[in-house]
């Protein structure tokens, strides 16, 4: 039994695997494939709020900011000193780490939905900065001209190439997520998010904690925003505005909030849920709004933490599944 | 010289929790902590472990000025607690309720678990050895990899005191761990804390089963409201008039 499932398991990888690494050649038109990097990028922002607010606790709706800081460092560094999205990259992420973790101070002192108000507060400001700041933004009008990619003289042009680089980042970045929540660190997040008073007493220190979790929010989104800047070629300050962190919230709730899965079906499902609502214009807002009612009320877990109860209740069992490796059990993000 | 409380005042707005209490807690002694509802007993726990600063006198711990200090740095000088309600960390696993209580110990930290996954692996298993040892000695090993919320409520006060051991600490303070246990699970207990203490670990025990605390102690101390009102060994204090007056109330002379 348990040999049959890990050949099924082998199998899926491997399938896996090919289809991810011909997808560029087969897809229909360059579009898809950009919509599947912009894909890549969603799964690395949720991703970041996943370990921040799925596991953590953190409710941290700065993620625009962070996601702008790392696309202004790379837009600005590429487009005035020429430096390459290599030295960016690592750049990008440090930079929004160092801004996630000073906006986690301010949330040491407040719970819950004050942890919100604050976060947006902060974005906002970064937001404003970046519109007003035009000697150094361009402001409203953006930056153009961003190069793209060259690795050992191939050059990283077009979204074909590009969907390589952003699918590197995210295995990596997935990866490293795993390796993080499913030791001590993980461990310590969701005992801050269960409770934070009895954390305290096994002699976890909270507040490192706390500022760990929103700086590798800040690295992940930084991330997503130096390969964003590169990818486009052209970024300006409306992206980075705070419907971007609404957009990955609502699907990383959908896809289930406290589980690395659900940022990976949240974030592949954020484009293709943009394209669908598209047509209907500001309307989409009310759409999220409504998803998020949903969720909260009869789908806490999102899509992750639905398949997980089928499971457990004996309902449907998915061939790679066993019961002995399960991560921590979830149930969507708990504040006390 | 172990645990030392001076003079200890917590005052609360115009309530005053704890009045001018001392007390020693002696190395390697059962000491209990008793008195009605809403005496003190826990604001002393919560101030020794961290949560207030004490608005007047001093706690020292083998000479150190702890009171006011974080309480995870508390908890790293060899404190542990449990709660009078339990607060286990709902959504984990028993094992990891206790892993967590481990953490403190761990010398990797988020750079290793990036570039050197070995040695967390390492230390992880170490880890979990330990973790099930304590489990064992509580007698909840049968229940690792079940959620902690699930288990059955005397259970999870003993995985709760699992919990508190995992910290390595010196000291425990436990917060009414008989409360809402029937006779025989409080047996239990009974041997369970004695082999915690025959292991080198001074315990500190607040509770109101009598019969437990008469049991096992080695000094008792005897708040009423907010001050101390007798201490001694089990004997004198079950015999102390002033005792069986903030328990029953005084007797009316008609």
């Amino acid at each position: 039994m348990k040999n049959r499932s890990s050949i099924i398991k082998a199998a899926l990888l491997i399938i896996g695997f090919i289809v991810l690494m011909t997808f560029p050649l087969v897809a229909p038109n360059r579009y898809v494939v950009h919509i599947v990097n912009m894909a890549g990028l969603y799964i690395l922002l949720s991703l970041g709020l996943n370990l921040a607010m799925g596991y953590c606790g953190q409710i941290n709706l700065a993620l625009g900011a962070f996601w702008g800081v790392g696309a202004y460092t790379a837009a600005l560094l590429n487009t005035r000193l020429g430096v390459p999205i290599w030295v960016n990259l690592p750049l990008g992420m440090v930079l929004a780490g160092i801004v996630g973790a000073l906006i986690a101070l301010p949330m040491l002192k407040v719970r819950s939905h004050y942890l919100a108000l604050v976060t947006i507060g902060l974005a906002e400001t970064i937001n404003i900065i970046i519109v007003n700041e035009t000697w150094l933004t361009e402001g409203p009008l953006g930056i153009s001209g961003i190069k793209m990619p060259n690795l050992f003289g191939i050059a990283i042009d077009g979204d074909e190439r590009f969907y390589y680089l952003v699918l590197v980042c995210v295995v990596i970045g997935f990866l490293a997520a795993r390796q993080i929540v499913s030791h001590r660190i993980g461990r310590s997040f969701v005992a801050i998010r269960d409770d934070l008073v009895a954390a305290k007493a096994m002699g976890v220190n909270t507040a490192y904690y706390q500022i760990l979790a929103n700086a590798i929010a800040g690295v992940y989104c930084g991330a997503a925003g130096v390969l964003y800047a590169h990818m486009n070629t052209y970024i300006s300050p409306d992206i980075f505005e705070f419907k971007s962190a609404l957009y990955v919230l609502t699907m990383t709730m959908v896809g289930g909030m406290g589980s690395l899965a659900g940022s990976l079906v949240g974030g592949l499902g954020l484009p293709i849920t943009q394209e669908v609502l598209r047509g209907i214009g500001n309307w989409e807002l009310v759409g999220y709004g409504i998803a998020i009612m949903l969720v909260v009320l009869f789908f806490p877990g999102g899509v992750i933490g639905v398949t997980r109860r089928l499971q457990e209740s004996g309902g449907i069992r998915l061939p790679w599944a066993h019961k002995a490796a399960k991560p921590l059990p979830m149930e969507g993000p708990h504040v006390p | 010289m172990f645990l030392e409380i001076e003079h200890l005042t917590m005052q609360f707005g115009g309530l005053v929790a704890v009045k001018d209490v001392s007390m020693r807690v002696q190395q390697g002694e059962i000491h209990g902590l008793i008195g009605p509802n809403g005496s003190g007993k826990t604001t002393i726990f919560n101030v020794i472990s961290g949560y207030y600063k004490p608005t007047g006198g001093t706690i020292t711990y083998n000479g150190k000025a702890i009171a006011g200090l974080p309480a995870y740095q508390i908890t790293a000088l060899g404190f542990a607690r449990t709660f009078q309600n339990l607060r286990l960390f709902s959504s984990m696993t028993v094992l990891n309720n206790v892993l967590v209580g481990m953490g403190h110990h761990a010398k990797t930290g988020i750079i290793q678990e990036l570039i050197n996954p070995v040695a967390v692996q390492r230390e992880e298993k170490v880890f979990t050895d330990k973790a099930l040892q304590l489990l064992r000695l509580l007698e909840v090993e049968e229940f690792a990899r079940e959620r902690a919320t699930s288990l059955p409520y005397g259970s999870q006060r003993r995985v709760e005191i699992a919990r508190a051991l995992a910290t390595d600490p010196k000291i425990v303070l436990l917060d009414e761990p008989a409360a809402g246990l029937n006779e025989t699970e409080t047996e239990r207990l009974r041997e369970i804390l004695l082999k915690i203490r025959d292991a080198g670990v001074t315990i500190f025990l607040v509770e109101h089963d009598m019969k437990l605390v008469m049991g096992i102690c080695d000094v008792v101390s005897v708040l009423d409201y907010g001050k101390k009102i007798a201490e001694g060994d089990t004997k004198t204090i079950s015999a102390d008039p002033v005792v069986i007056e903030a328990y029953l109330g005084k007797e009316e002379t008609l």
